[in-house]
């Protein structure tokens, strides 16, 4: 047979042109766009929300990647201070000589803030040399050229530059150490030039220039160095010998391994609500599809007794569930990528505190398939079932000539099996969680599953109770609702799973939210009252940018209203993968430690101790658990001036930094870290001085300097907060937006049960149903339904926080203590309930006014 | 004593541009304990007819009374109050709810008068042995013959003991054998408890069990059985 031209673009497959197959999808979509846009809808949403979440943490560990990457070009290896002191620049130099090395490039880094006429930015300022461009890294290439161009003032990369509003050969404002300098912008680096460093919080400008800005003559922070072929072993082994113990050597991209490690305990738990968002959405699909099984199965017969065969029948629906599949899937990736660029953008404000991350976004192709495999895989899982009519021995028509709905029993067999699952399911939920507190993402999942798993059962017990009082005290609406419950128990169980998943997602992410949130809020409470205000480097809300005292604590001292200045210390140290949060603590503060954070040992013992000094220290537990330590016993820190050992004071949570954090004594701190500037100033003023009068007072003896921020202790509180709240800000949006489109999934599915019903309306009327009567019945109904789904929800859902919660304080450490959180639960039963009783009553009344003329019509 | 009058009644469709007359001035008047069978090819207007008699529809024209009450210009709750408590219906398409079992399916136009299943149950449960299924009481519509889930539908239909009786088409989805027995059982039900039926149909050989047989063509009746129609609805 010759193949034509049309033959090769519209082939046959089981004996079905292709065009064939759209064209009865076009019919489909033609006579049941609603059920299709739903299922749709709810394949779209799932898609969306763990689509939009991956990307934005993801894009932050590939973008910062990519921007190390690029700066370090061939460099290998690096030699890193290990405070923010730096080292000195002979060092760096004796480096360059060392046999082996071919290139090596000194940097300095130092926290700084940049002003300019739109607004200002926390940046890391970095001062290079020309070595860094013999380093041929892709952001630096230019940099040949840029070395000219830069002597005397800064290069910025656009985004800061566009941010705080300078172009080329204008000036912008510079605080560092506490003071303030003016610096002329000579270059914008774009994209083009410097890749995604260009969307960095940095600031270049030439090493001698930063050291200037920094005071900090002749130091360095870090030397980045090439080898030689196969010297790289030998190099190492060199700089350990110059870096005598005070200086760590570390491979080149070291930064990035800190990076993911600092994110990983934030992004682990963002992932858990992703997954249970995922869940919760990839269910929803799955009813919202449900929901049209009857219909499906009708085709299906319909299919068959026209002549179509197995295999023509399982092409057209399979088929037309991958269109519907992949055209939702890629708008919810069409959507997620929205919710990645809006929502989740502000996830990495906390890393940039100790990182200097790219806001570049970044798509890897693999999460888009991901995404879309996801959402096709639960479209065509849940048109499997329609399908399984092919394997029945009934005649083909059977589901044509039954009674009713096909499609809407459940038989006890069903029931029990899914209760089993469901119950399985939890244990080994339970089980997996107790031994891997890692494998909650997991849990969040398979406790989705479970949820859905109960609810054959619970409606079959809750509708056996109803038609016990139906019988004997109450019929009427009540019996008429139970015989709707009992004889449509697919289409029952599928609403009652949309409201069940909608509850459980938002109590098992909301509820470990709040825990988190107040954890946090507590420990930042007790870790700022010990002063009435705070003398700061602007925007370092960690406290670790420190800054030359000069006369500044003689001057705040002889205010009138000042009763007390004390120096606060503190700084990032890397330990292995962790960047920790050093804070030390002057002997006469009134707080040593956070009472409330503490795990292991006690506060008074610990407070003693620490107040005390003589190498008492307090650490997180992952820490502890690290250095398999306790209360007592002693580990080993890299310093500045080489290891030193430390006892346990006490054992604490990670107070909010999920690396974790050690307090120290302030005069520790200055032994070991070689130095007496302070990150913070504590003032506790006089009596009966209101604070504002005080920060006024602060702010005199400063004589308006910019470079440092005074605040009082309720503001100091309130910017912390609010940074951690940014933080956590995917979490709650997650939760939110799970809420609200569960919600409206809800709506969707009852205004479709209640479309579906029209004809059923009818022959009621005819049997002398009136409207009232109807929407009586539908309302009782509905909230039997409502009712169900919900408590199944809640229980399960508040296992799921129980679980989430265990594995925030357990995995990263989280200041979290439990609590039930009613009204989370209160607020999302009222608004899964008041959507429902929103669509009911407008839904309803017009399903219930249906005119039986309709079925008249002859 | 129950009857049904329909006195120059009309219905009228609006078709494409022009008004079609569905029923066109008819008067009929069906006694207790009459079953009255109204034959006529799809289209003629049966249907229409029927569910003015059951107060679904209202007339364009004329009126429709059941026992001297005025019934074709009641309000919709008064309507379905009507058939609540009088009205007694049978269909082709059966209309039970599949999941339901037949007691509770007979039981169902029992429920909107605020009874509770039992007092349902007590009350339709004799129907059910009335047609024969007593034995098939817990029996869902899926485990029955057509034939018998057209008399679980039949059952429903006096459970509220109606003193009305429409039936549209109740044998349109049974063989002669069934159609039979069906037609046979409704006209005892009908004589028996002196209920006027009406007996909507397209089944010549249904005439051969009713007490009178009126044709409808194109909405305007006549009495007896059209014989100009027979080939056409055998075709």
């Amino acid at each position: 047979m010759k193949v034509t031209r049309w033959d090769l673009l519209n082939p046959r497959i089981y004996g079905l042109r292709v065009s064939a197959l759209w064209g009865l999808y076009r019919r489909r979509l033609k006579y049941h766009a609603v059920s299709e846009l739903m299922a749709g809808s709810g394949i779209a949403i799932g898609v969306a929300l763990v689509f939009g979440v991956l990307v934005a943490n993801g894009s932050v560990l590939a973008s910062t990647r990519q921007t190390i990457n690029s700066v370090n070009g061939r460099a290998s290896l690096k030699l890193a201070a290990r405070s923010s002191s730096g080292f000195s620049e002979q060092i760096a130099e004796r480096v360059g000589s060392l046999p082996g090395v071919t290139t090596s490039a000194s940097i300095l880094r130092q926290s700084a803030v940049i002003e300019g006429p739109r607004g200002h930015e926390s940046v890391q300022l970095v001062g290079v040399t020309p070595g860094l461009v013999r380093l041929h890294g892709a952001a630096t290439r230019d940099l040949g050229a840029g070395a000219r161009m830069l002597s005397g003032g800064l290069g910025l990369p656009s985004g800061v530059a566009t941010s705080i509003g300078v172009q080329t050969e204008q000036p912008a404002t510079l605080l560092v150490d506490g003071t303030t300098h003016t610096a002329l912008v000579e270059a914008v680096l774009s994209a083009g030039s410097i890749g995604a460093l260009s969307s960095s919080g940095i600031a270049v400008a030439l090493l001698p220039q930063v050291q200037a800005l920094a005071g900090k003559p002749h130091r360095v922070s870090e030397v980045l160095i090439s080898t030689a072929p196969g010297k790289h072993n030998q190099v190492s082994s060199e700089l350990r010998t110059l870096a005598a113990g005070r200086l760590d050597v570390l491979p080149a991209g070291a930064e990035l391994s800190l990076l993911e490690a600092t994110a990983k305990p934030t992004n682990n738990t963002t992932t858990l609500f992703a997954a249970i968002g995922l869940m919760v959405g990839f269910l929803l699909a799955i009813n919202a599809m449900m929901l049209t099984v009857p219909q499906r199965r009708r085709q299906v017969a319909q299919m068959r007794t026209e002549g179509f065969d197995s295999r023509q029948v399982l092409m057209i629906m399979t088929s037309q569930s991958l269109m519907l599949g992949v055209v939702s899937s890629l708008l919810g990736v069409a959507f997620g990528i929205v919710l990645a660029r809006t929502i989740f953008r502000e996830a990495p404000t906390y890393l940039a505190v100790a990182f200097a991350v790219s806001g570049h976004l970044e798509v890897h192709p693999s999460i888009v398939l991901a995404a879309v495999g996801a959402g096709v895989l639960a479209t065509l899982l849940a048109s499997l079932t329609p399908v399984l009519d092919l394997l029945s021995n009934e005649p083909v028509d059977a589901v044509l000539r039954r009674p009713g709905e096909a499609g809407q029993g459940i038989t006890p067999k069903t029931r029990r099996v899914l209760a089993i699952i469901g119950l399985v399911t939890l244990l080994a939920t339970t089980i997996a969680v107790l031994v891997a507190p890692g494998l909650t993402v997991v849990g969040g999942i398979t406790l989705a599953l479970a949820t859905f798993c109960f609810l054959p059962i619970a409606i079959f017990a809750i509708t056996r109770c109803l038609r016990w009082i139906a019988r004997e005290y109450h019929g009427g609406m009540l019996a008429m609702a139970v015989l709707e419950l009992e004889s449509a128990a697919t289409r029952t169980v599928v609403l009652a799973g949309v409201a069940a998943l909608a509850v459980y997602g938002s109590t098992a992410v909301g509820g470990a939210r709040s825990n988190l949130i107040e954890g946090l809020d507590t420990a930042t409470v007790q870790f700022f009252d010990t002063a009435d205000i705070w003398v700061t480097a602007p925007t370092n809300d960690l406290g670790t940018t420190s800054f030359a005292p000069d006369m500044l604590v003689r001057a705040i001292s002889q205010e009138r209203d000042v009763a007390s200045v004390r120096t606060y210390q503190g700084g990032l140290l890397d330990v292995g993968t962790r960047r920790l949060w050093l804070r030390a603590r002057p002997s006469d503060d009134p707080t040593m430690l956070q009472a409330s954070q503490i795990l292991e040992g006690s506060a008074s013992t610990g407070t003693e101790r620490l107040r005390a000094g003589e190498r008492w220290v307090a650490l997180s537990g992952t820490l502890a658990t690290a250095y398999g330590v306790k209360v007592g016993g002693w580990f080993t820190l890299p310093t500045p001036s080489g290891p030193e050992r430390f006892h346990v004071a006490a054992v604490t949570t990670n107070v909010g930094w999920p690396p974790g954090a050690i307090t120290f004594n302030a005069a520790d701190y200055s032994r070991y870290w070689q130095t007496n500037d302070p990150s913070a100033l504590e003032i506790t003023l006089k009596s009966g001085i209101a604070p504002e009068a005080g920060k006024l007072a602060v702010e005199r003896a400063l004589r308006g300097d910019p470079g440092l921020r005074v605040q009082t202790m309720a503001q100091r509180i309130t910017q912390f907060e609010n940074n951690l709240r940014l933080g956590l800000r995917p979490l709650l949006e997650i939760s939110r937006l799970l809420l609200v489109l569960a919600a409206l999934a809800l709506a969707t599915a009852l205004g479709t049960a209640i479309y579906q019903r029209r004809a059923r309306f009818i022959t009621l009327k005819e049997d002398g149903f009136d409207r009232l009567r109807l929407l009586r019945a539908l309302l009782i109904e509905s909230t039997v339904i409502l009712g169900v789904g919900a408590s199944d929800g809640i229980l399960t859902g508040l296992y799921g926080h129980v679980l989430a919660n265990r594995y925030l304080r357990l995995g990263p450490g989280f200041p979290a203590p439990f609590s039930v959180g009613g009204l989370q639960i209160a607020s999302t039963l009222f608004i899964v309930g008041g959507v429902t009783l929103a669509v009911l009553a407008l839904l309803g009344y017009l399903a219930a006014g249906v005119s039986t003329q309709l079925s008249s019509l002859e | 004593m129950t009857t049904l009058e329909l006195h120059n009644v009309v219905k009228r469709y609006q078709g494409a541009g022009e008004a079609i007359s569905a029923v066109d001035g008819v008067s009929l008047r069906i006694g207790p304990g009459e079953f009255v069978a109204l034959y006529g090819p799809s289209g003629s207007g049966k249907t229409t007819l029927l569910s003015m008699a059951a107060a679904i529809m209202r007339p364009d024209d004329g009126e429709v009374c059941f026992d001297g009450r005025r019934v074709s210009d009641l309000s919709e709750s008064e309507s379905a109050r009507y058939r609540r408590e009088n009205v007694g219906m049978v269909s082709q398409s059966f209309n039970l709810l599949g999941g339901a079992t037949a007691l509770d399916n007979a039981s169902l136009k029992l429920l909107p008068l605020g009874l509770t299943f039992r007092q349902a149950h007590r009350k339709a449960l004799p129907w059910l042995e009335r047609v024969g299924l007593g034995a098939r009481a817990k029996h869902t519509p899926g485990e029955m013959s057509m034939g018998e889930r057209q008399r679980v539908a039949i059952a429903k239909a006096l459970a509220n003991t109606p003193r009305l009786l429409l039936a549209d088409e109740p044998t349109g989805n049974l063989d002669s054998q069934r159609s039979r027995e069906i037609l046979g059982m409704l006209a005892e039900i009908s004589h028996e408890h002196k209920l006027p039926a009406l007996l909507v149909t397209h089944d010549p050989q249904a005439t051969a069990f009713v007490d009178r047989t009126y044709t409808l063509r194109d909405g305007r009746l006549s009495n007896g059985l059209d014989v100009e129609l027979l080939p056409t609805v055998h075709q």
